[in-house]
């Protein structure tokens, strides 16, 4: 990028001190520092050596004057969104986690102010955040009672240069949130010492008492976590089919009625631990061992099958069942 | 600090004297300026040497030495040789004749001839990044009275 700018050394004859010969060898090699660069406070000293021989023929050595001079502290600062995609809720769900990761990208110790942002545009929602947690042992997943719940201006993370921390922002999803429905929740972490344009200086506010500059990223960073809501429903319909004893659909006494009870769960979510009970009707005795779930006979006692009769009355136990899907029971009474 | 300033330190730190050495007749001089970028009163980007009292990562450096004969006769053999601050990326030298050091100072010659051993002991090319020292050999004696000026560049790591 040299090479567009105009040089300005004032008091030296043109060509006295430049061009220099430049290496561009160093393009495309992996330099081994730390992406960082050099810590905040670090002393770089020059000194040269001449060595000459003297009007006696003894070699002579002198140094050079010493000089000395300190590196800035530069504030950089990465969030940047943990979660692979979209968090998935439910409505009215609680403690919801969005995770993050604050990154330190400047050369010294810097404590960094995280502040949550919800009421946003281009989203159907505004999820309710309830606390900011950090993960205090490290392990990277949202650890209730075990990580440490963010104070702001209390514990403010101070991260050392290239070091990076999770962060967990837990919401409240609304209760009124439909099916498919978007939130969006950013996370901002600001330098304490402050931000601002690249090259504001802070005097005297560094590690070691330098300077502490505002770096390419202004000192401060954000990213968005997104909340998603799959909710299901459920219908459910009942049907009968009746078939007497002379071969009718009269609904005589002696006659069988088969119950179709279907459950069809719509939605992109899934229903949790879905159940169908049906008592059998009045005037009506149920016939031992006629429940069936999708087409296959289950057992009338409380046993390992999902199904079971008690209390004069049918139940069928479904587990989770995901939108698009249908479950579809069925049942046979005798009429009195 | 004003530029004009700044400016005038940087004069005064290029002309300034030699500072002569109790125990010898050639005396030398080492300075460091920054390179900083500045927009001049026509609105055009330019970069500004300013001697380096803070710099930051990603800064780029300009070291120059001066040396000078304080006799009056010649002082052949003069060789000057300046360790490259562990900090700083060596990025060049002006003059094509300076040797430059990847092993501490023990060996000795252009960039391109040197090897340096990588991480896995096989021996490659060195690059500029290797370098830990630069030293110059002054082909001709200084004569008296005389003044050379050195540089190479830098970049603070």
């Amino acid at each position: 990028m040299r090479f567009g700018f105009t040089w300005t050394v004032r008091g030296l004859r043109p060509g006295q001190v430049l061009p220099l010969i430049v290496a561009s060898a160093t393009i495309g090699f992996a330099v081994p520092a730390a992406a960082a660069g050099t810590a905040a406070g670090t002393t770089i000293s020059n000194t040269a050596t001449a060595t000459y021989n003297d009007a006696g023929g003894n070699p002579r050595t002198v140094n050079s004057n010493p000089v000395d001079f300190r590196v800035d502290e530069i504030l950089d600062v990465t969030v940047a969104r943990a979660d692979p995609g979209d968090v998935v809720a439910t409505p009215g769900s609680t403690d919801q986690v969005l995770a993050f990761t604050v990154t330190n990208n400047g050369n010294g110790s810097e404590a960094f102010r995280l502040t949550p942002v919800s009421a946003l545009g281009g989203d159907q929602f505004d999820p309710t955040t309830t606390s900011i947690v950090l993960d205090s042992n490290g392990d990277g997943v949202y650890t209730p009672g075990v990580d440490t719940v963010y104070v702001p201006g209390t514990n403010d993370p101070v991260l050392t240069p290239d070091a990076a921390i999770k962060v967990f922002v837990l919401s409240t999803i609304p209760a009124g949130a439909a099916d498919g429905n978007r939130g969006f929740v950013d996370l901002t972490a600001a330098a304490v010492t402050g931000t601002g344009t690249p090259g504001t200086s802070f005097a005297g506010q560094g590690d070691g008492g330098v300077d502490a500059v505002v770096g390419t990223t202004g000192a401060d960073s954000t990213d968005r976590g997104t909340y998603l809501v799959q909710d299901a429903t459920v219908a459910f319909t009942k049907t009968a089919v009746v078939v007497d004893p002379f071969g009718g659909t009269k609904r005589v006494p002696g006659a069988i009625i088969t119950y179709s009870l279907v459950a069809n769960v719509t939605g992109t979510g899934t229903l949790s631990n879905l159940a169908i009970g049906d008592p059998a009707p009045a005037n009506t005795t149920y016939q031992p061992g006629t429940i069936t779930l999708q087409g296959t006979a289950l057992t009338d006692g409380a046993d390992a099958d999902p199904g079971e009769f008690a209390s004069n009355a049918v139940a069928v136990r479904l587990g989770n069942v995901a939108g698009g899907q249908t479950r579809t029971v069925t049942f046979q009474v005798r009429i009195n | 600090m004003p530029i004009r300033s700044l400016i005038v330190g940087l004069l005064l730190a290029l002309i300034a004297p030699v500072a002569a050495h109790a125990s010898g007749s050639v005396a030398l001089k080492s300075a460091v300026f920054v390179e900083r970028m500045a927009t001049s009163p026509d609105g055009k980007l330019t970069v500004e040497l300013r001697a380096a009292e803070t710099v930051s990562p990603g800064d780029r450096l300009v070291f120059i030495l001066t040396y000078r004969n304080d006799t009056d006769r010649p002082v052949p053999d003069v060789v000057i040789t300046n360790p490259v601050p562990a900090p700083v990326l060596y990025e060049g030298a002006a003059a094509a004749a300076a040797l430059v050091s990847v092993d501490g100072g023990r060996t000795w010659g252009p960039v391109a001839d040197l090897r340096v051993a990588d991480s896995d002991g096989q021996l490659r090319p060195a690059r500029a990044f290797d370098v830990t020292h630069i030293r110059w050999v002054i082909a001709k004696p200084v004569p008296p009275r005389a003044t050379g000026r050195l540089s190479f560049r830098g970049t603070v790591k």
